[in-house]
Parts: C-alpha cells; sequence; structure tokens
C-alpha cells in the first residue's frame, strides 16, 4: 500500500493531503494550549527556566514535523516513527518541569494532548492499525509518567485510541478514494482518445476500405479479392471501434463483446444500450457464439450466410446463433457424429448448461441450423 | 428483408447525405445506374436541410456521421419540414444508439454501409413505396427499445403484442419475410404488417413524447 502512494502521489492529486494539513495544524494548536496552560497554571510548576525550555523544545519539534508533513516526500511511515521518538524524549523530558511526587499526584503535565500527534502521522501512513499502535505508545508513556492507572488515565486511552483509529479509517478510504479517483480519471482520458481515434479512423480508413470494397465488387476479377480483403478490415475496425471496455468491475458489455464476431458474412444483432453481465458468462458466452460460428462456416456452405442477435428479457439473456446453409438432414445423425458435428454441439450445451442455461438446436434440409441459448441472470447482478 | 420492388411510374429523386465525397459520390452514381434519379447530394447537416427543403426528394439516403451534427438532427429536421419525404438511414454498424434515434426521430428504414448494392437498390425503392426497410439489425433495436420502455415507469408506453415480438425476434435472427410467414403459418403480408405496425407504434409514442415534452416545457406555437 505505501509503495502504491508513494505512486498515486506522482500520478495526480493525493485526497490525503488535507489530512496531513489538519495533523499539522493539531500539532500547531495543541501547542498553543500547552503554552497557554502553562501561563495560566505557573504556580503549579516548581521552577521556570525547566517548563521554558521544554515549550521551546516542543515548539521546534512541530516546526520540525510540520515542515516535514507539508512535503510529499515527509508523509511516510519512517517520518511519522521519527515524529513519535521525538515526542517521546519530550515526554522524557517533562520530568525536569516536575518533582517525581508531584507527577504521581496531579501536577499538571506541560506537553497536554500535544503528545498525540504522531500517533495521528501514524494512522495517516498506516491506516487502523498504525494509529492504534502510536496511541498505545503514546498513552504507555504519558501513563508512566503518572506511575499508575486509574479511570483518568483509562479515559485518555479510549479517546486516544477511538480517535487514532478514526483517523486511520479516514485515511484508508481517502486513499481509496485517491485511487478509484485516478482510475476514473483514466478512463475518461482513455475514452476521450479512442473517441478521437474513431473519429479520424471513421473519417479517412473506413471511408476508403468502402470505397474500394465498393469499386472492387463492381469492377469483379482480381478486385473483387481485394474487395473482399477490404470488406473484412472494414467490419473487423469497425466492430473494434464499437467494442467497450468492461463497463464496471467485473462487468463487461455482452452486446459489445458479440460485435467483435461480426466479420462480412456474420451480422451481429443487438440493442442500443449496453448489456452489463458478469465478465465470466460474458467470456464464455461469446466463446460458446464463436464455436457456433466455426461449425456454421464449416458445414454450413461457402456462401451461408450467419447472424448472430442478442436479446434481453425478465430472466435473462436470449442469444441466437443462425446460419442460412445446408442445414443437418434428419438421416445424416450418423455422418454428422463422424465429422464432428455432434461433437460440437454436445460441447455447446455442456457450457450453456454450465452457466445454468440451456442450448436447443433446430435444423432441416435448407433450411439451415438455428442455435438458441437461454441464459439466465439473477436480478440481483443486473443493472 | 427483400420483396418485390414497388412500381415505379417515374424515377425516384433521391439525395445522398455523406461527410465522404468518396463514398457519397459512389453512392450517387450507383443509385443513377439503378434507374434513379438523384437530384442533390450534401457533405454537412446544414447542407442537408436547406438543399432538401429546395428539391424535395422522394428519399434522402443519410450517413448518421455527419462530422460536427449528427444524422440524427437531419432526420428530424427533413421528416417535419417536408411530409412527402423519406428518410433511409445508411449507417456504420457501430452506431446503434445513433441509428435508434434516427428512427425514433422518423427515419423509414436502416441498412448497414456493407449492404450490397442490390440491397441499397431495393431499400430505396421500398423507402419510396412508404414501406419500412427493415433489417435484422433494426428489428434488434427495436425489440432492446420496446423492452428499454417497458423496464421503465409504465407511464403510456407502448407495448408489443406476443405475435409482434416473435416477428421481430425472427427478423432480428436474418429470416425474410417468407421464412418467417412460413415458420408462424401467417400470410406474407400479415408478416409485413407486423413489421410496420411495430415502426408505427414507436413513432406514434414519440410524436407523443414529444408533444408532452412541449407542453411542459410551453414551447408550443399557440
Amino acid at each position: 500500500m505505501p509503495e502504491r502512494t508513494t505512486r498515486a502521489a506522482e500520478r495526480g492529486p493525493d485526497l490525503v493531503v488535507p489530512l496531513w494539513r489538519a495533523v499539522i495544524a493539531f500539532r500547531v494548536l495543541t501547542l498553543g494550549l500547552a503554552v497557554g496552560g502553562w501561563a495560566f497554571a505557573r504556580d503549579e510548576y516548581p521552577g521556570t527556566l525547566a517548563p521554558v525550555l521544554l515549550l521551546v523544545a516542543m515548539a521546534v519539534w512541530t516546526a520540525v514535523t510540520s515542515v516535514a508533513y507539508a512535503r510529499a516526500s515527509g508523509r511516510r511511515t519512517r517520518s511519522a516513527v521519527v515524529d513519535l521518538a521525538g515526542t517521546l524524549v519530550v515526554i522524557a523530558l517533562t520530568l525536569t518541569t516536575q518533582s517525581t511526587e508531584g507527577l504521581h499526584g496531579s501536577a499538571p503535565i506541560i506537553t497536554g494532548i500535544w503528545v498525540a500527534g504522531p500517533a495521528f502521522a501514524l494512522a495517516l501512513t498506516e491506516g487502523r492499525d498504525g494509529g492504534a499502535a502510536g496511541a498505545v505508545v503514546v498513552w504507555v508513556a504519558v501513563t508512566a509518567l503518572r506511575a499508575r492507572v486509574g479511570d483518568a488515565e483509562f479515559g485518555n486511552l479510549v479517546l486516544l485510541m477511538v480517535s487514532s483509529v478514526l483517523v486511520g479509517y479516514a485515511a484508508t478510504t481517502t486513499r481509496r478514494a485517491t485511487v478509484a479517483l485516478q482510475e476514473a480519471t483514466a478512463a475518461a482520458a482513455a475514452a476521450a482518445e479512442r473517441e478521437r481515434l474513431s473519429r479520424s479512423i471513421h473519417d479517412g480508413v473506413l471511408q476508403v476500405l468502402a470505397a474500394v470494397r465498393r469499386r472492387g465488387e463492381q469492377i469483379g476479377g482480381e478486385a473483387a479479392d481485394l474487395a473482399r480483403l477490404a470488406a473484412e478490415q472494414e467490419v473487423a475496425l469497425r466492430a473494434l471501434m464499437s467494442a467497450g471496455p468492461t463497463t464496471a468491475a467485473g462487468r463487461t458489455d455482452l452486446a459489445a463483446s458479440l460485435r467483435l464476431l461480426a466479420t462480412p458474412r456474420v451480422q451481429v444483432v443487438t440493442p442500443a444500450g449496453p448489456l452489463p453481465l458478469p465478465s465470466a458468462t460474458v467470456h464464455e458466452l461469446t466463446a460458446v457464439v464463436r464455436e457456433a460460428l466455426t461449425n456454421t462456416a464449416a458445414h454450413a456452405g461457402d456462401d451461408a450466410r450467419a447472424w448472430v442477435s442478442v436479446e434481453e428479457d425478465d430472466t435473462g439473456v436470449l442469444v441466437s446463433v443462425r446460419d442460412d446453409g445446408r442445414g443437418i438432414e434428419p438421416g445424416r445423425l450418423d455422418a454428422a457424429v463422424l465429422d464432428g458435428h455432434r461433437g460440437i454441439s454436445q460441447s455447446i450445451c455442456g457450457r450453456v448448461r454450465d452457466l445454468g442455461g440451456t442450448a436447443t438446436l433446430r435444423s432441416a434440409p435448407g433450411e439451415g441450423t438455428e442455435w438458441e441459448l437461454v441464459v439466465p441472470v439473477p436480478q440481483a447482478v443486473r443493472r | 428483408m427483400t420483396g418485390p420492388a414497388a412500381e415505379q411510374d417515374a424515377a425516384t429523386t433521391v439525395m445522398v447525405v455523406d461527410d465522404h465525397p468518396m463514398w457519397r459520390e459512389a453512392v450517387a452514381r450507383d443509385l443513377g445506374e439503378r434507374g434513379h434519379h438523384v437530384v442533390a447530394t450534401a457533405g454537412d447537416a446544414a447542407a442537408a436541410g436547406r438543399i432538401a427543403r429546395a428539391v424535395r426528394p422522394d428519399v434522402v439516403v443519410l450517413d448518421l456521421n455527419l462530422g460536427t451534427a449528427s444524422g440524427v438532427d437531419v432526420t428530424r429536421d427533413v421528416v417535419g419540414a417536408l411530409p412527402g419525404t423519406r428518410v433511409l438511414v445508411l449507417s456504420a454498424s457501430a452506431e446503434q444508439s445513433d441509428v435508434l434515434e434516427a428512427v425514433k426521430a422518423g427515419a423509414s428504414g436502416y441498412l448497414v454501409k456493407s449492404a450490397s448494392l442490390d440491397e441499397l437498390d431495393d431499400a430505396v425503392r421500398r423507402t419510396a413505396a412508404g414501406d419500412a426497410v427493415f433489417s435484422a439489425g433494426l428489428a434488434g433495436l427495436l425489440l432492446g427499445e420496446f423492452r428499454r420502455l417497458q423496464s421503465g415507469p409504465d407511464d403510456g408506453v407502448p407495448k408489443l403484442t406476443e405475435r409482434e415480438v416473435e416477428v421481430l425476434r425472427l427478423v432480428s435472427r436474418g429470416l425474410s419475410a417468407r421464412q418467417i410467414a412460413e415458420r408462424l403459418v401467417l400470410s406474407h403480408r400479415t408478416v409485413e404488417n407486423h413489421v410496420q405496425n411495430t415502426l408505427r407504434k414507436l413513432h406514434l409514442h414519440n410524436r407523443v413524447e414529444l408533444t408532452r415534452y412541449a407542453i411542459e416545457h410551453g414551447l408550443t406555437d399557440t
């Protein structure tokens, strides 16, 4: 996670930065509270020099850590640990400001809640666990000064733990949001780039391919071969341009996935909008359709055309793969076994059954073959 | 679906709109060779609307991707301004949602750009005769659209009868009207009627929606 955060910080705005500013503000404010607290209760301290020196030390440490936390290179666990060590030194130096008896009694401790700073810093770099660990270390150090664990100390522990853990949660959540935001920004940039590319391909390459196909078909002969090649590339390019990426986490657009199967002989018919389904289902269904089309290419005859159509209904999706080829004669089933027809059929039925659906094949001589695949999709995983 | 070409008293007047000159000229020449009278061509949306008003063609063969402007607007403009002119969308298969919008805006038919010259010739004749040109692709779009309408709030949305769904489904699988008639044991004419009805329902619904929108937003002239 820390490594990923560093990379994220290089890529764009890091939403955790405002939390670091909050930690700096907390440090400065609590330093002010410590100074004020000492000024109002000066007669409760045996001397003057030691508290003043300690307050100066706290101010210096606040300045050092603030400068560190204000820079991207300083916002890391190592800085927070150094901060914690420095804060422990300050806590130890409290011994110079009060007598041991006073500390064991109820004499004020000059640092106050300023000491919670490194716990929050750790919470920002390491999340909940870092915050909790920092809180425990700080609390143990402060409690050691008092040399007792009473209700007040226990209350302090709870407060320190709760606030550090909350800061840790906030940091983790914000860090995830940062990553999500950066991914969304990247996706938007990619979509814009794709749009730009599509437009220039549409205006240039595709028009030329379409024109070559058209003229080639009219001239005939060798030009017809060129026309056929141009037509194949035209269809492939159009399909690529219309293919959508994964629509959301773990989901893929079935319609876009099937459109990639279009060729001059294969027309893919879909609704206008996307059909987002679990990616595994989409990949498997696409593979099944490709298999059925391969079967068509092998058995339907050279001039056969094919249609792939996909439709959504209340219970799931309905996919049809139809060709207008020779079809299978009723008596040819044995022959079909020999030429592998049935093997493919079994494979298609099996794969669709694994998806919880059914596959039906209808065919008659001269009528081509038609696969109908019905795959249920639970309401919960749909839009 | 291919059917008998409509009888032609005079040559159909056609206007070809496409932003790419190479394609535009090729389509115009091909249609001319097939006996259609190509009276105008246009390369952008503004020119298309202006020229169509001047020449009042029977059929506008329209590409939806016109660079900056969309052919959907041209469709709405032409269908609204010229009652005698029909729009045949000739488009790349990649522009699915635009095709649906154009059909809702009043286009009478849709053909993919990869269609053969025979198919285009037949489609222009049928469009001129007032028939809907129903390709498998358009049937799939309509099925999806009616399905989408029904999953939304039930506010007077048009519904397809079971028979209409059945017919559209078979069209979307590439069956011809004759094959569908055989399979469903219907007459050829009944199948054609079912197909026309689905398009009419969508056009009607779209007009109702537009009127409602206009009234709600105070856009009516009266």
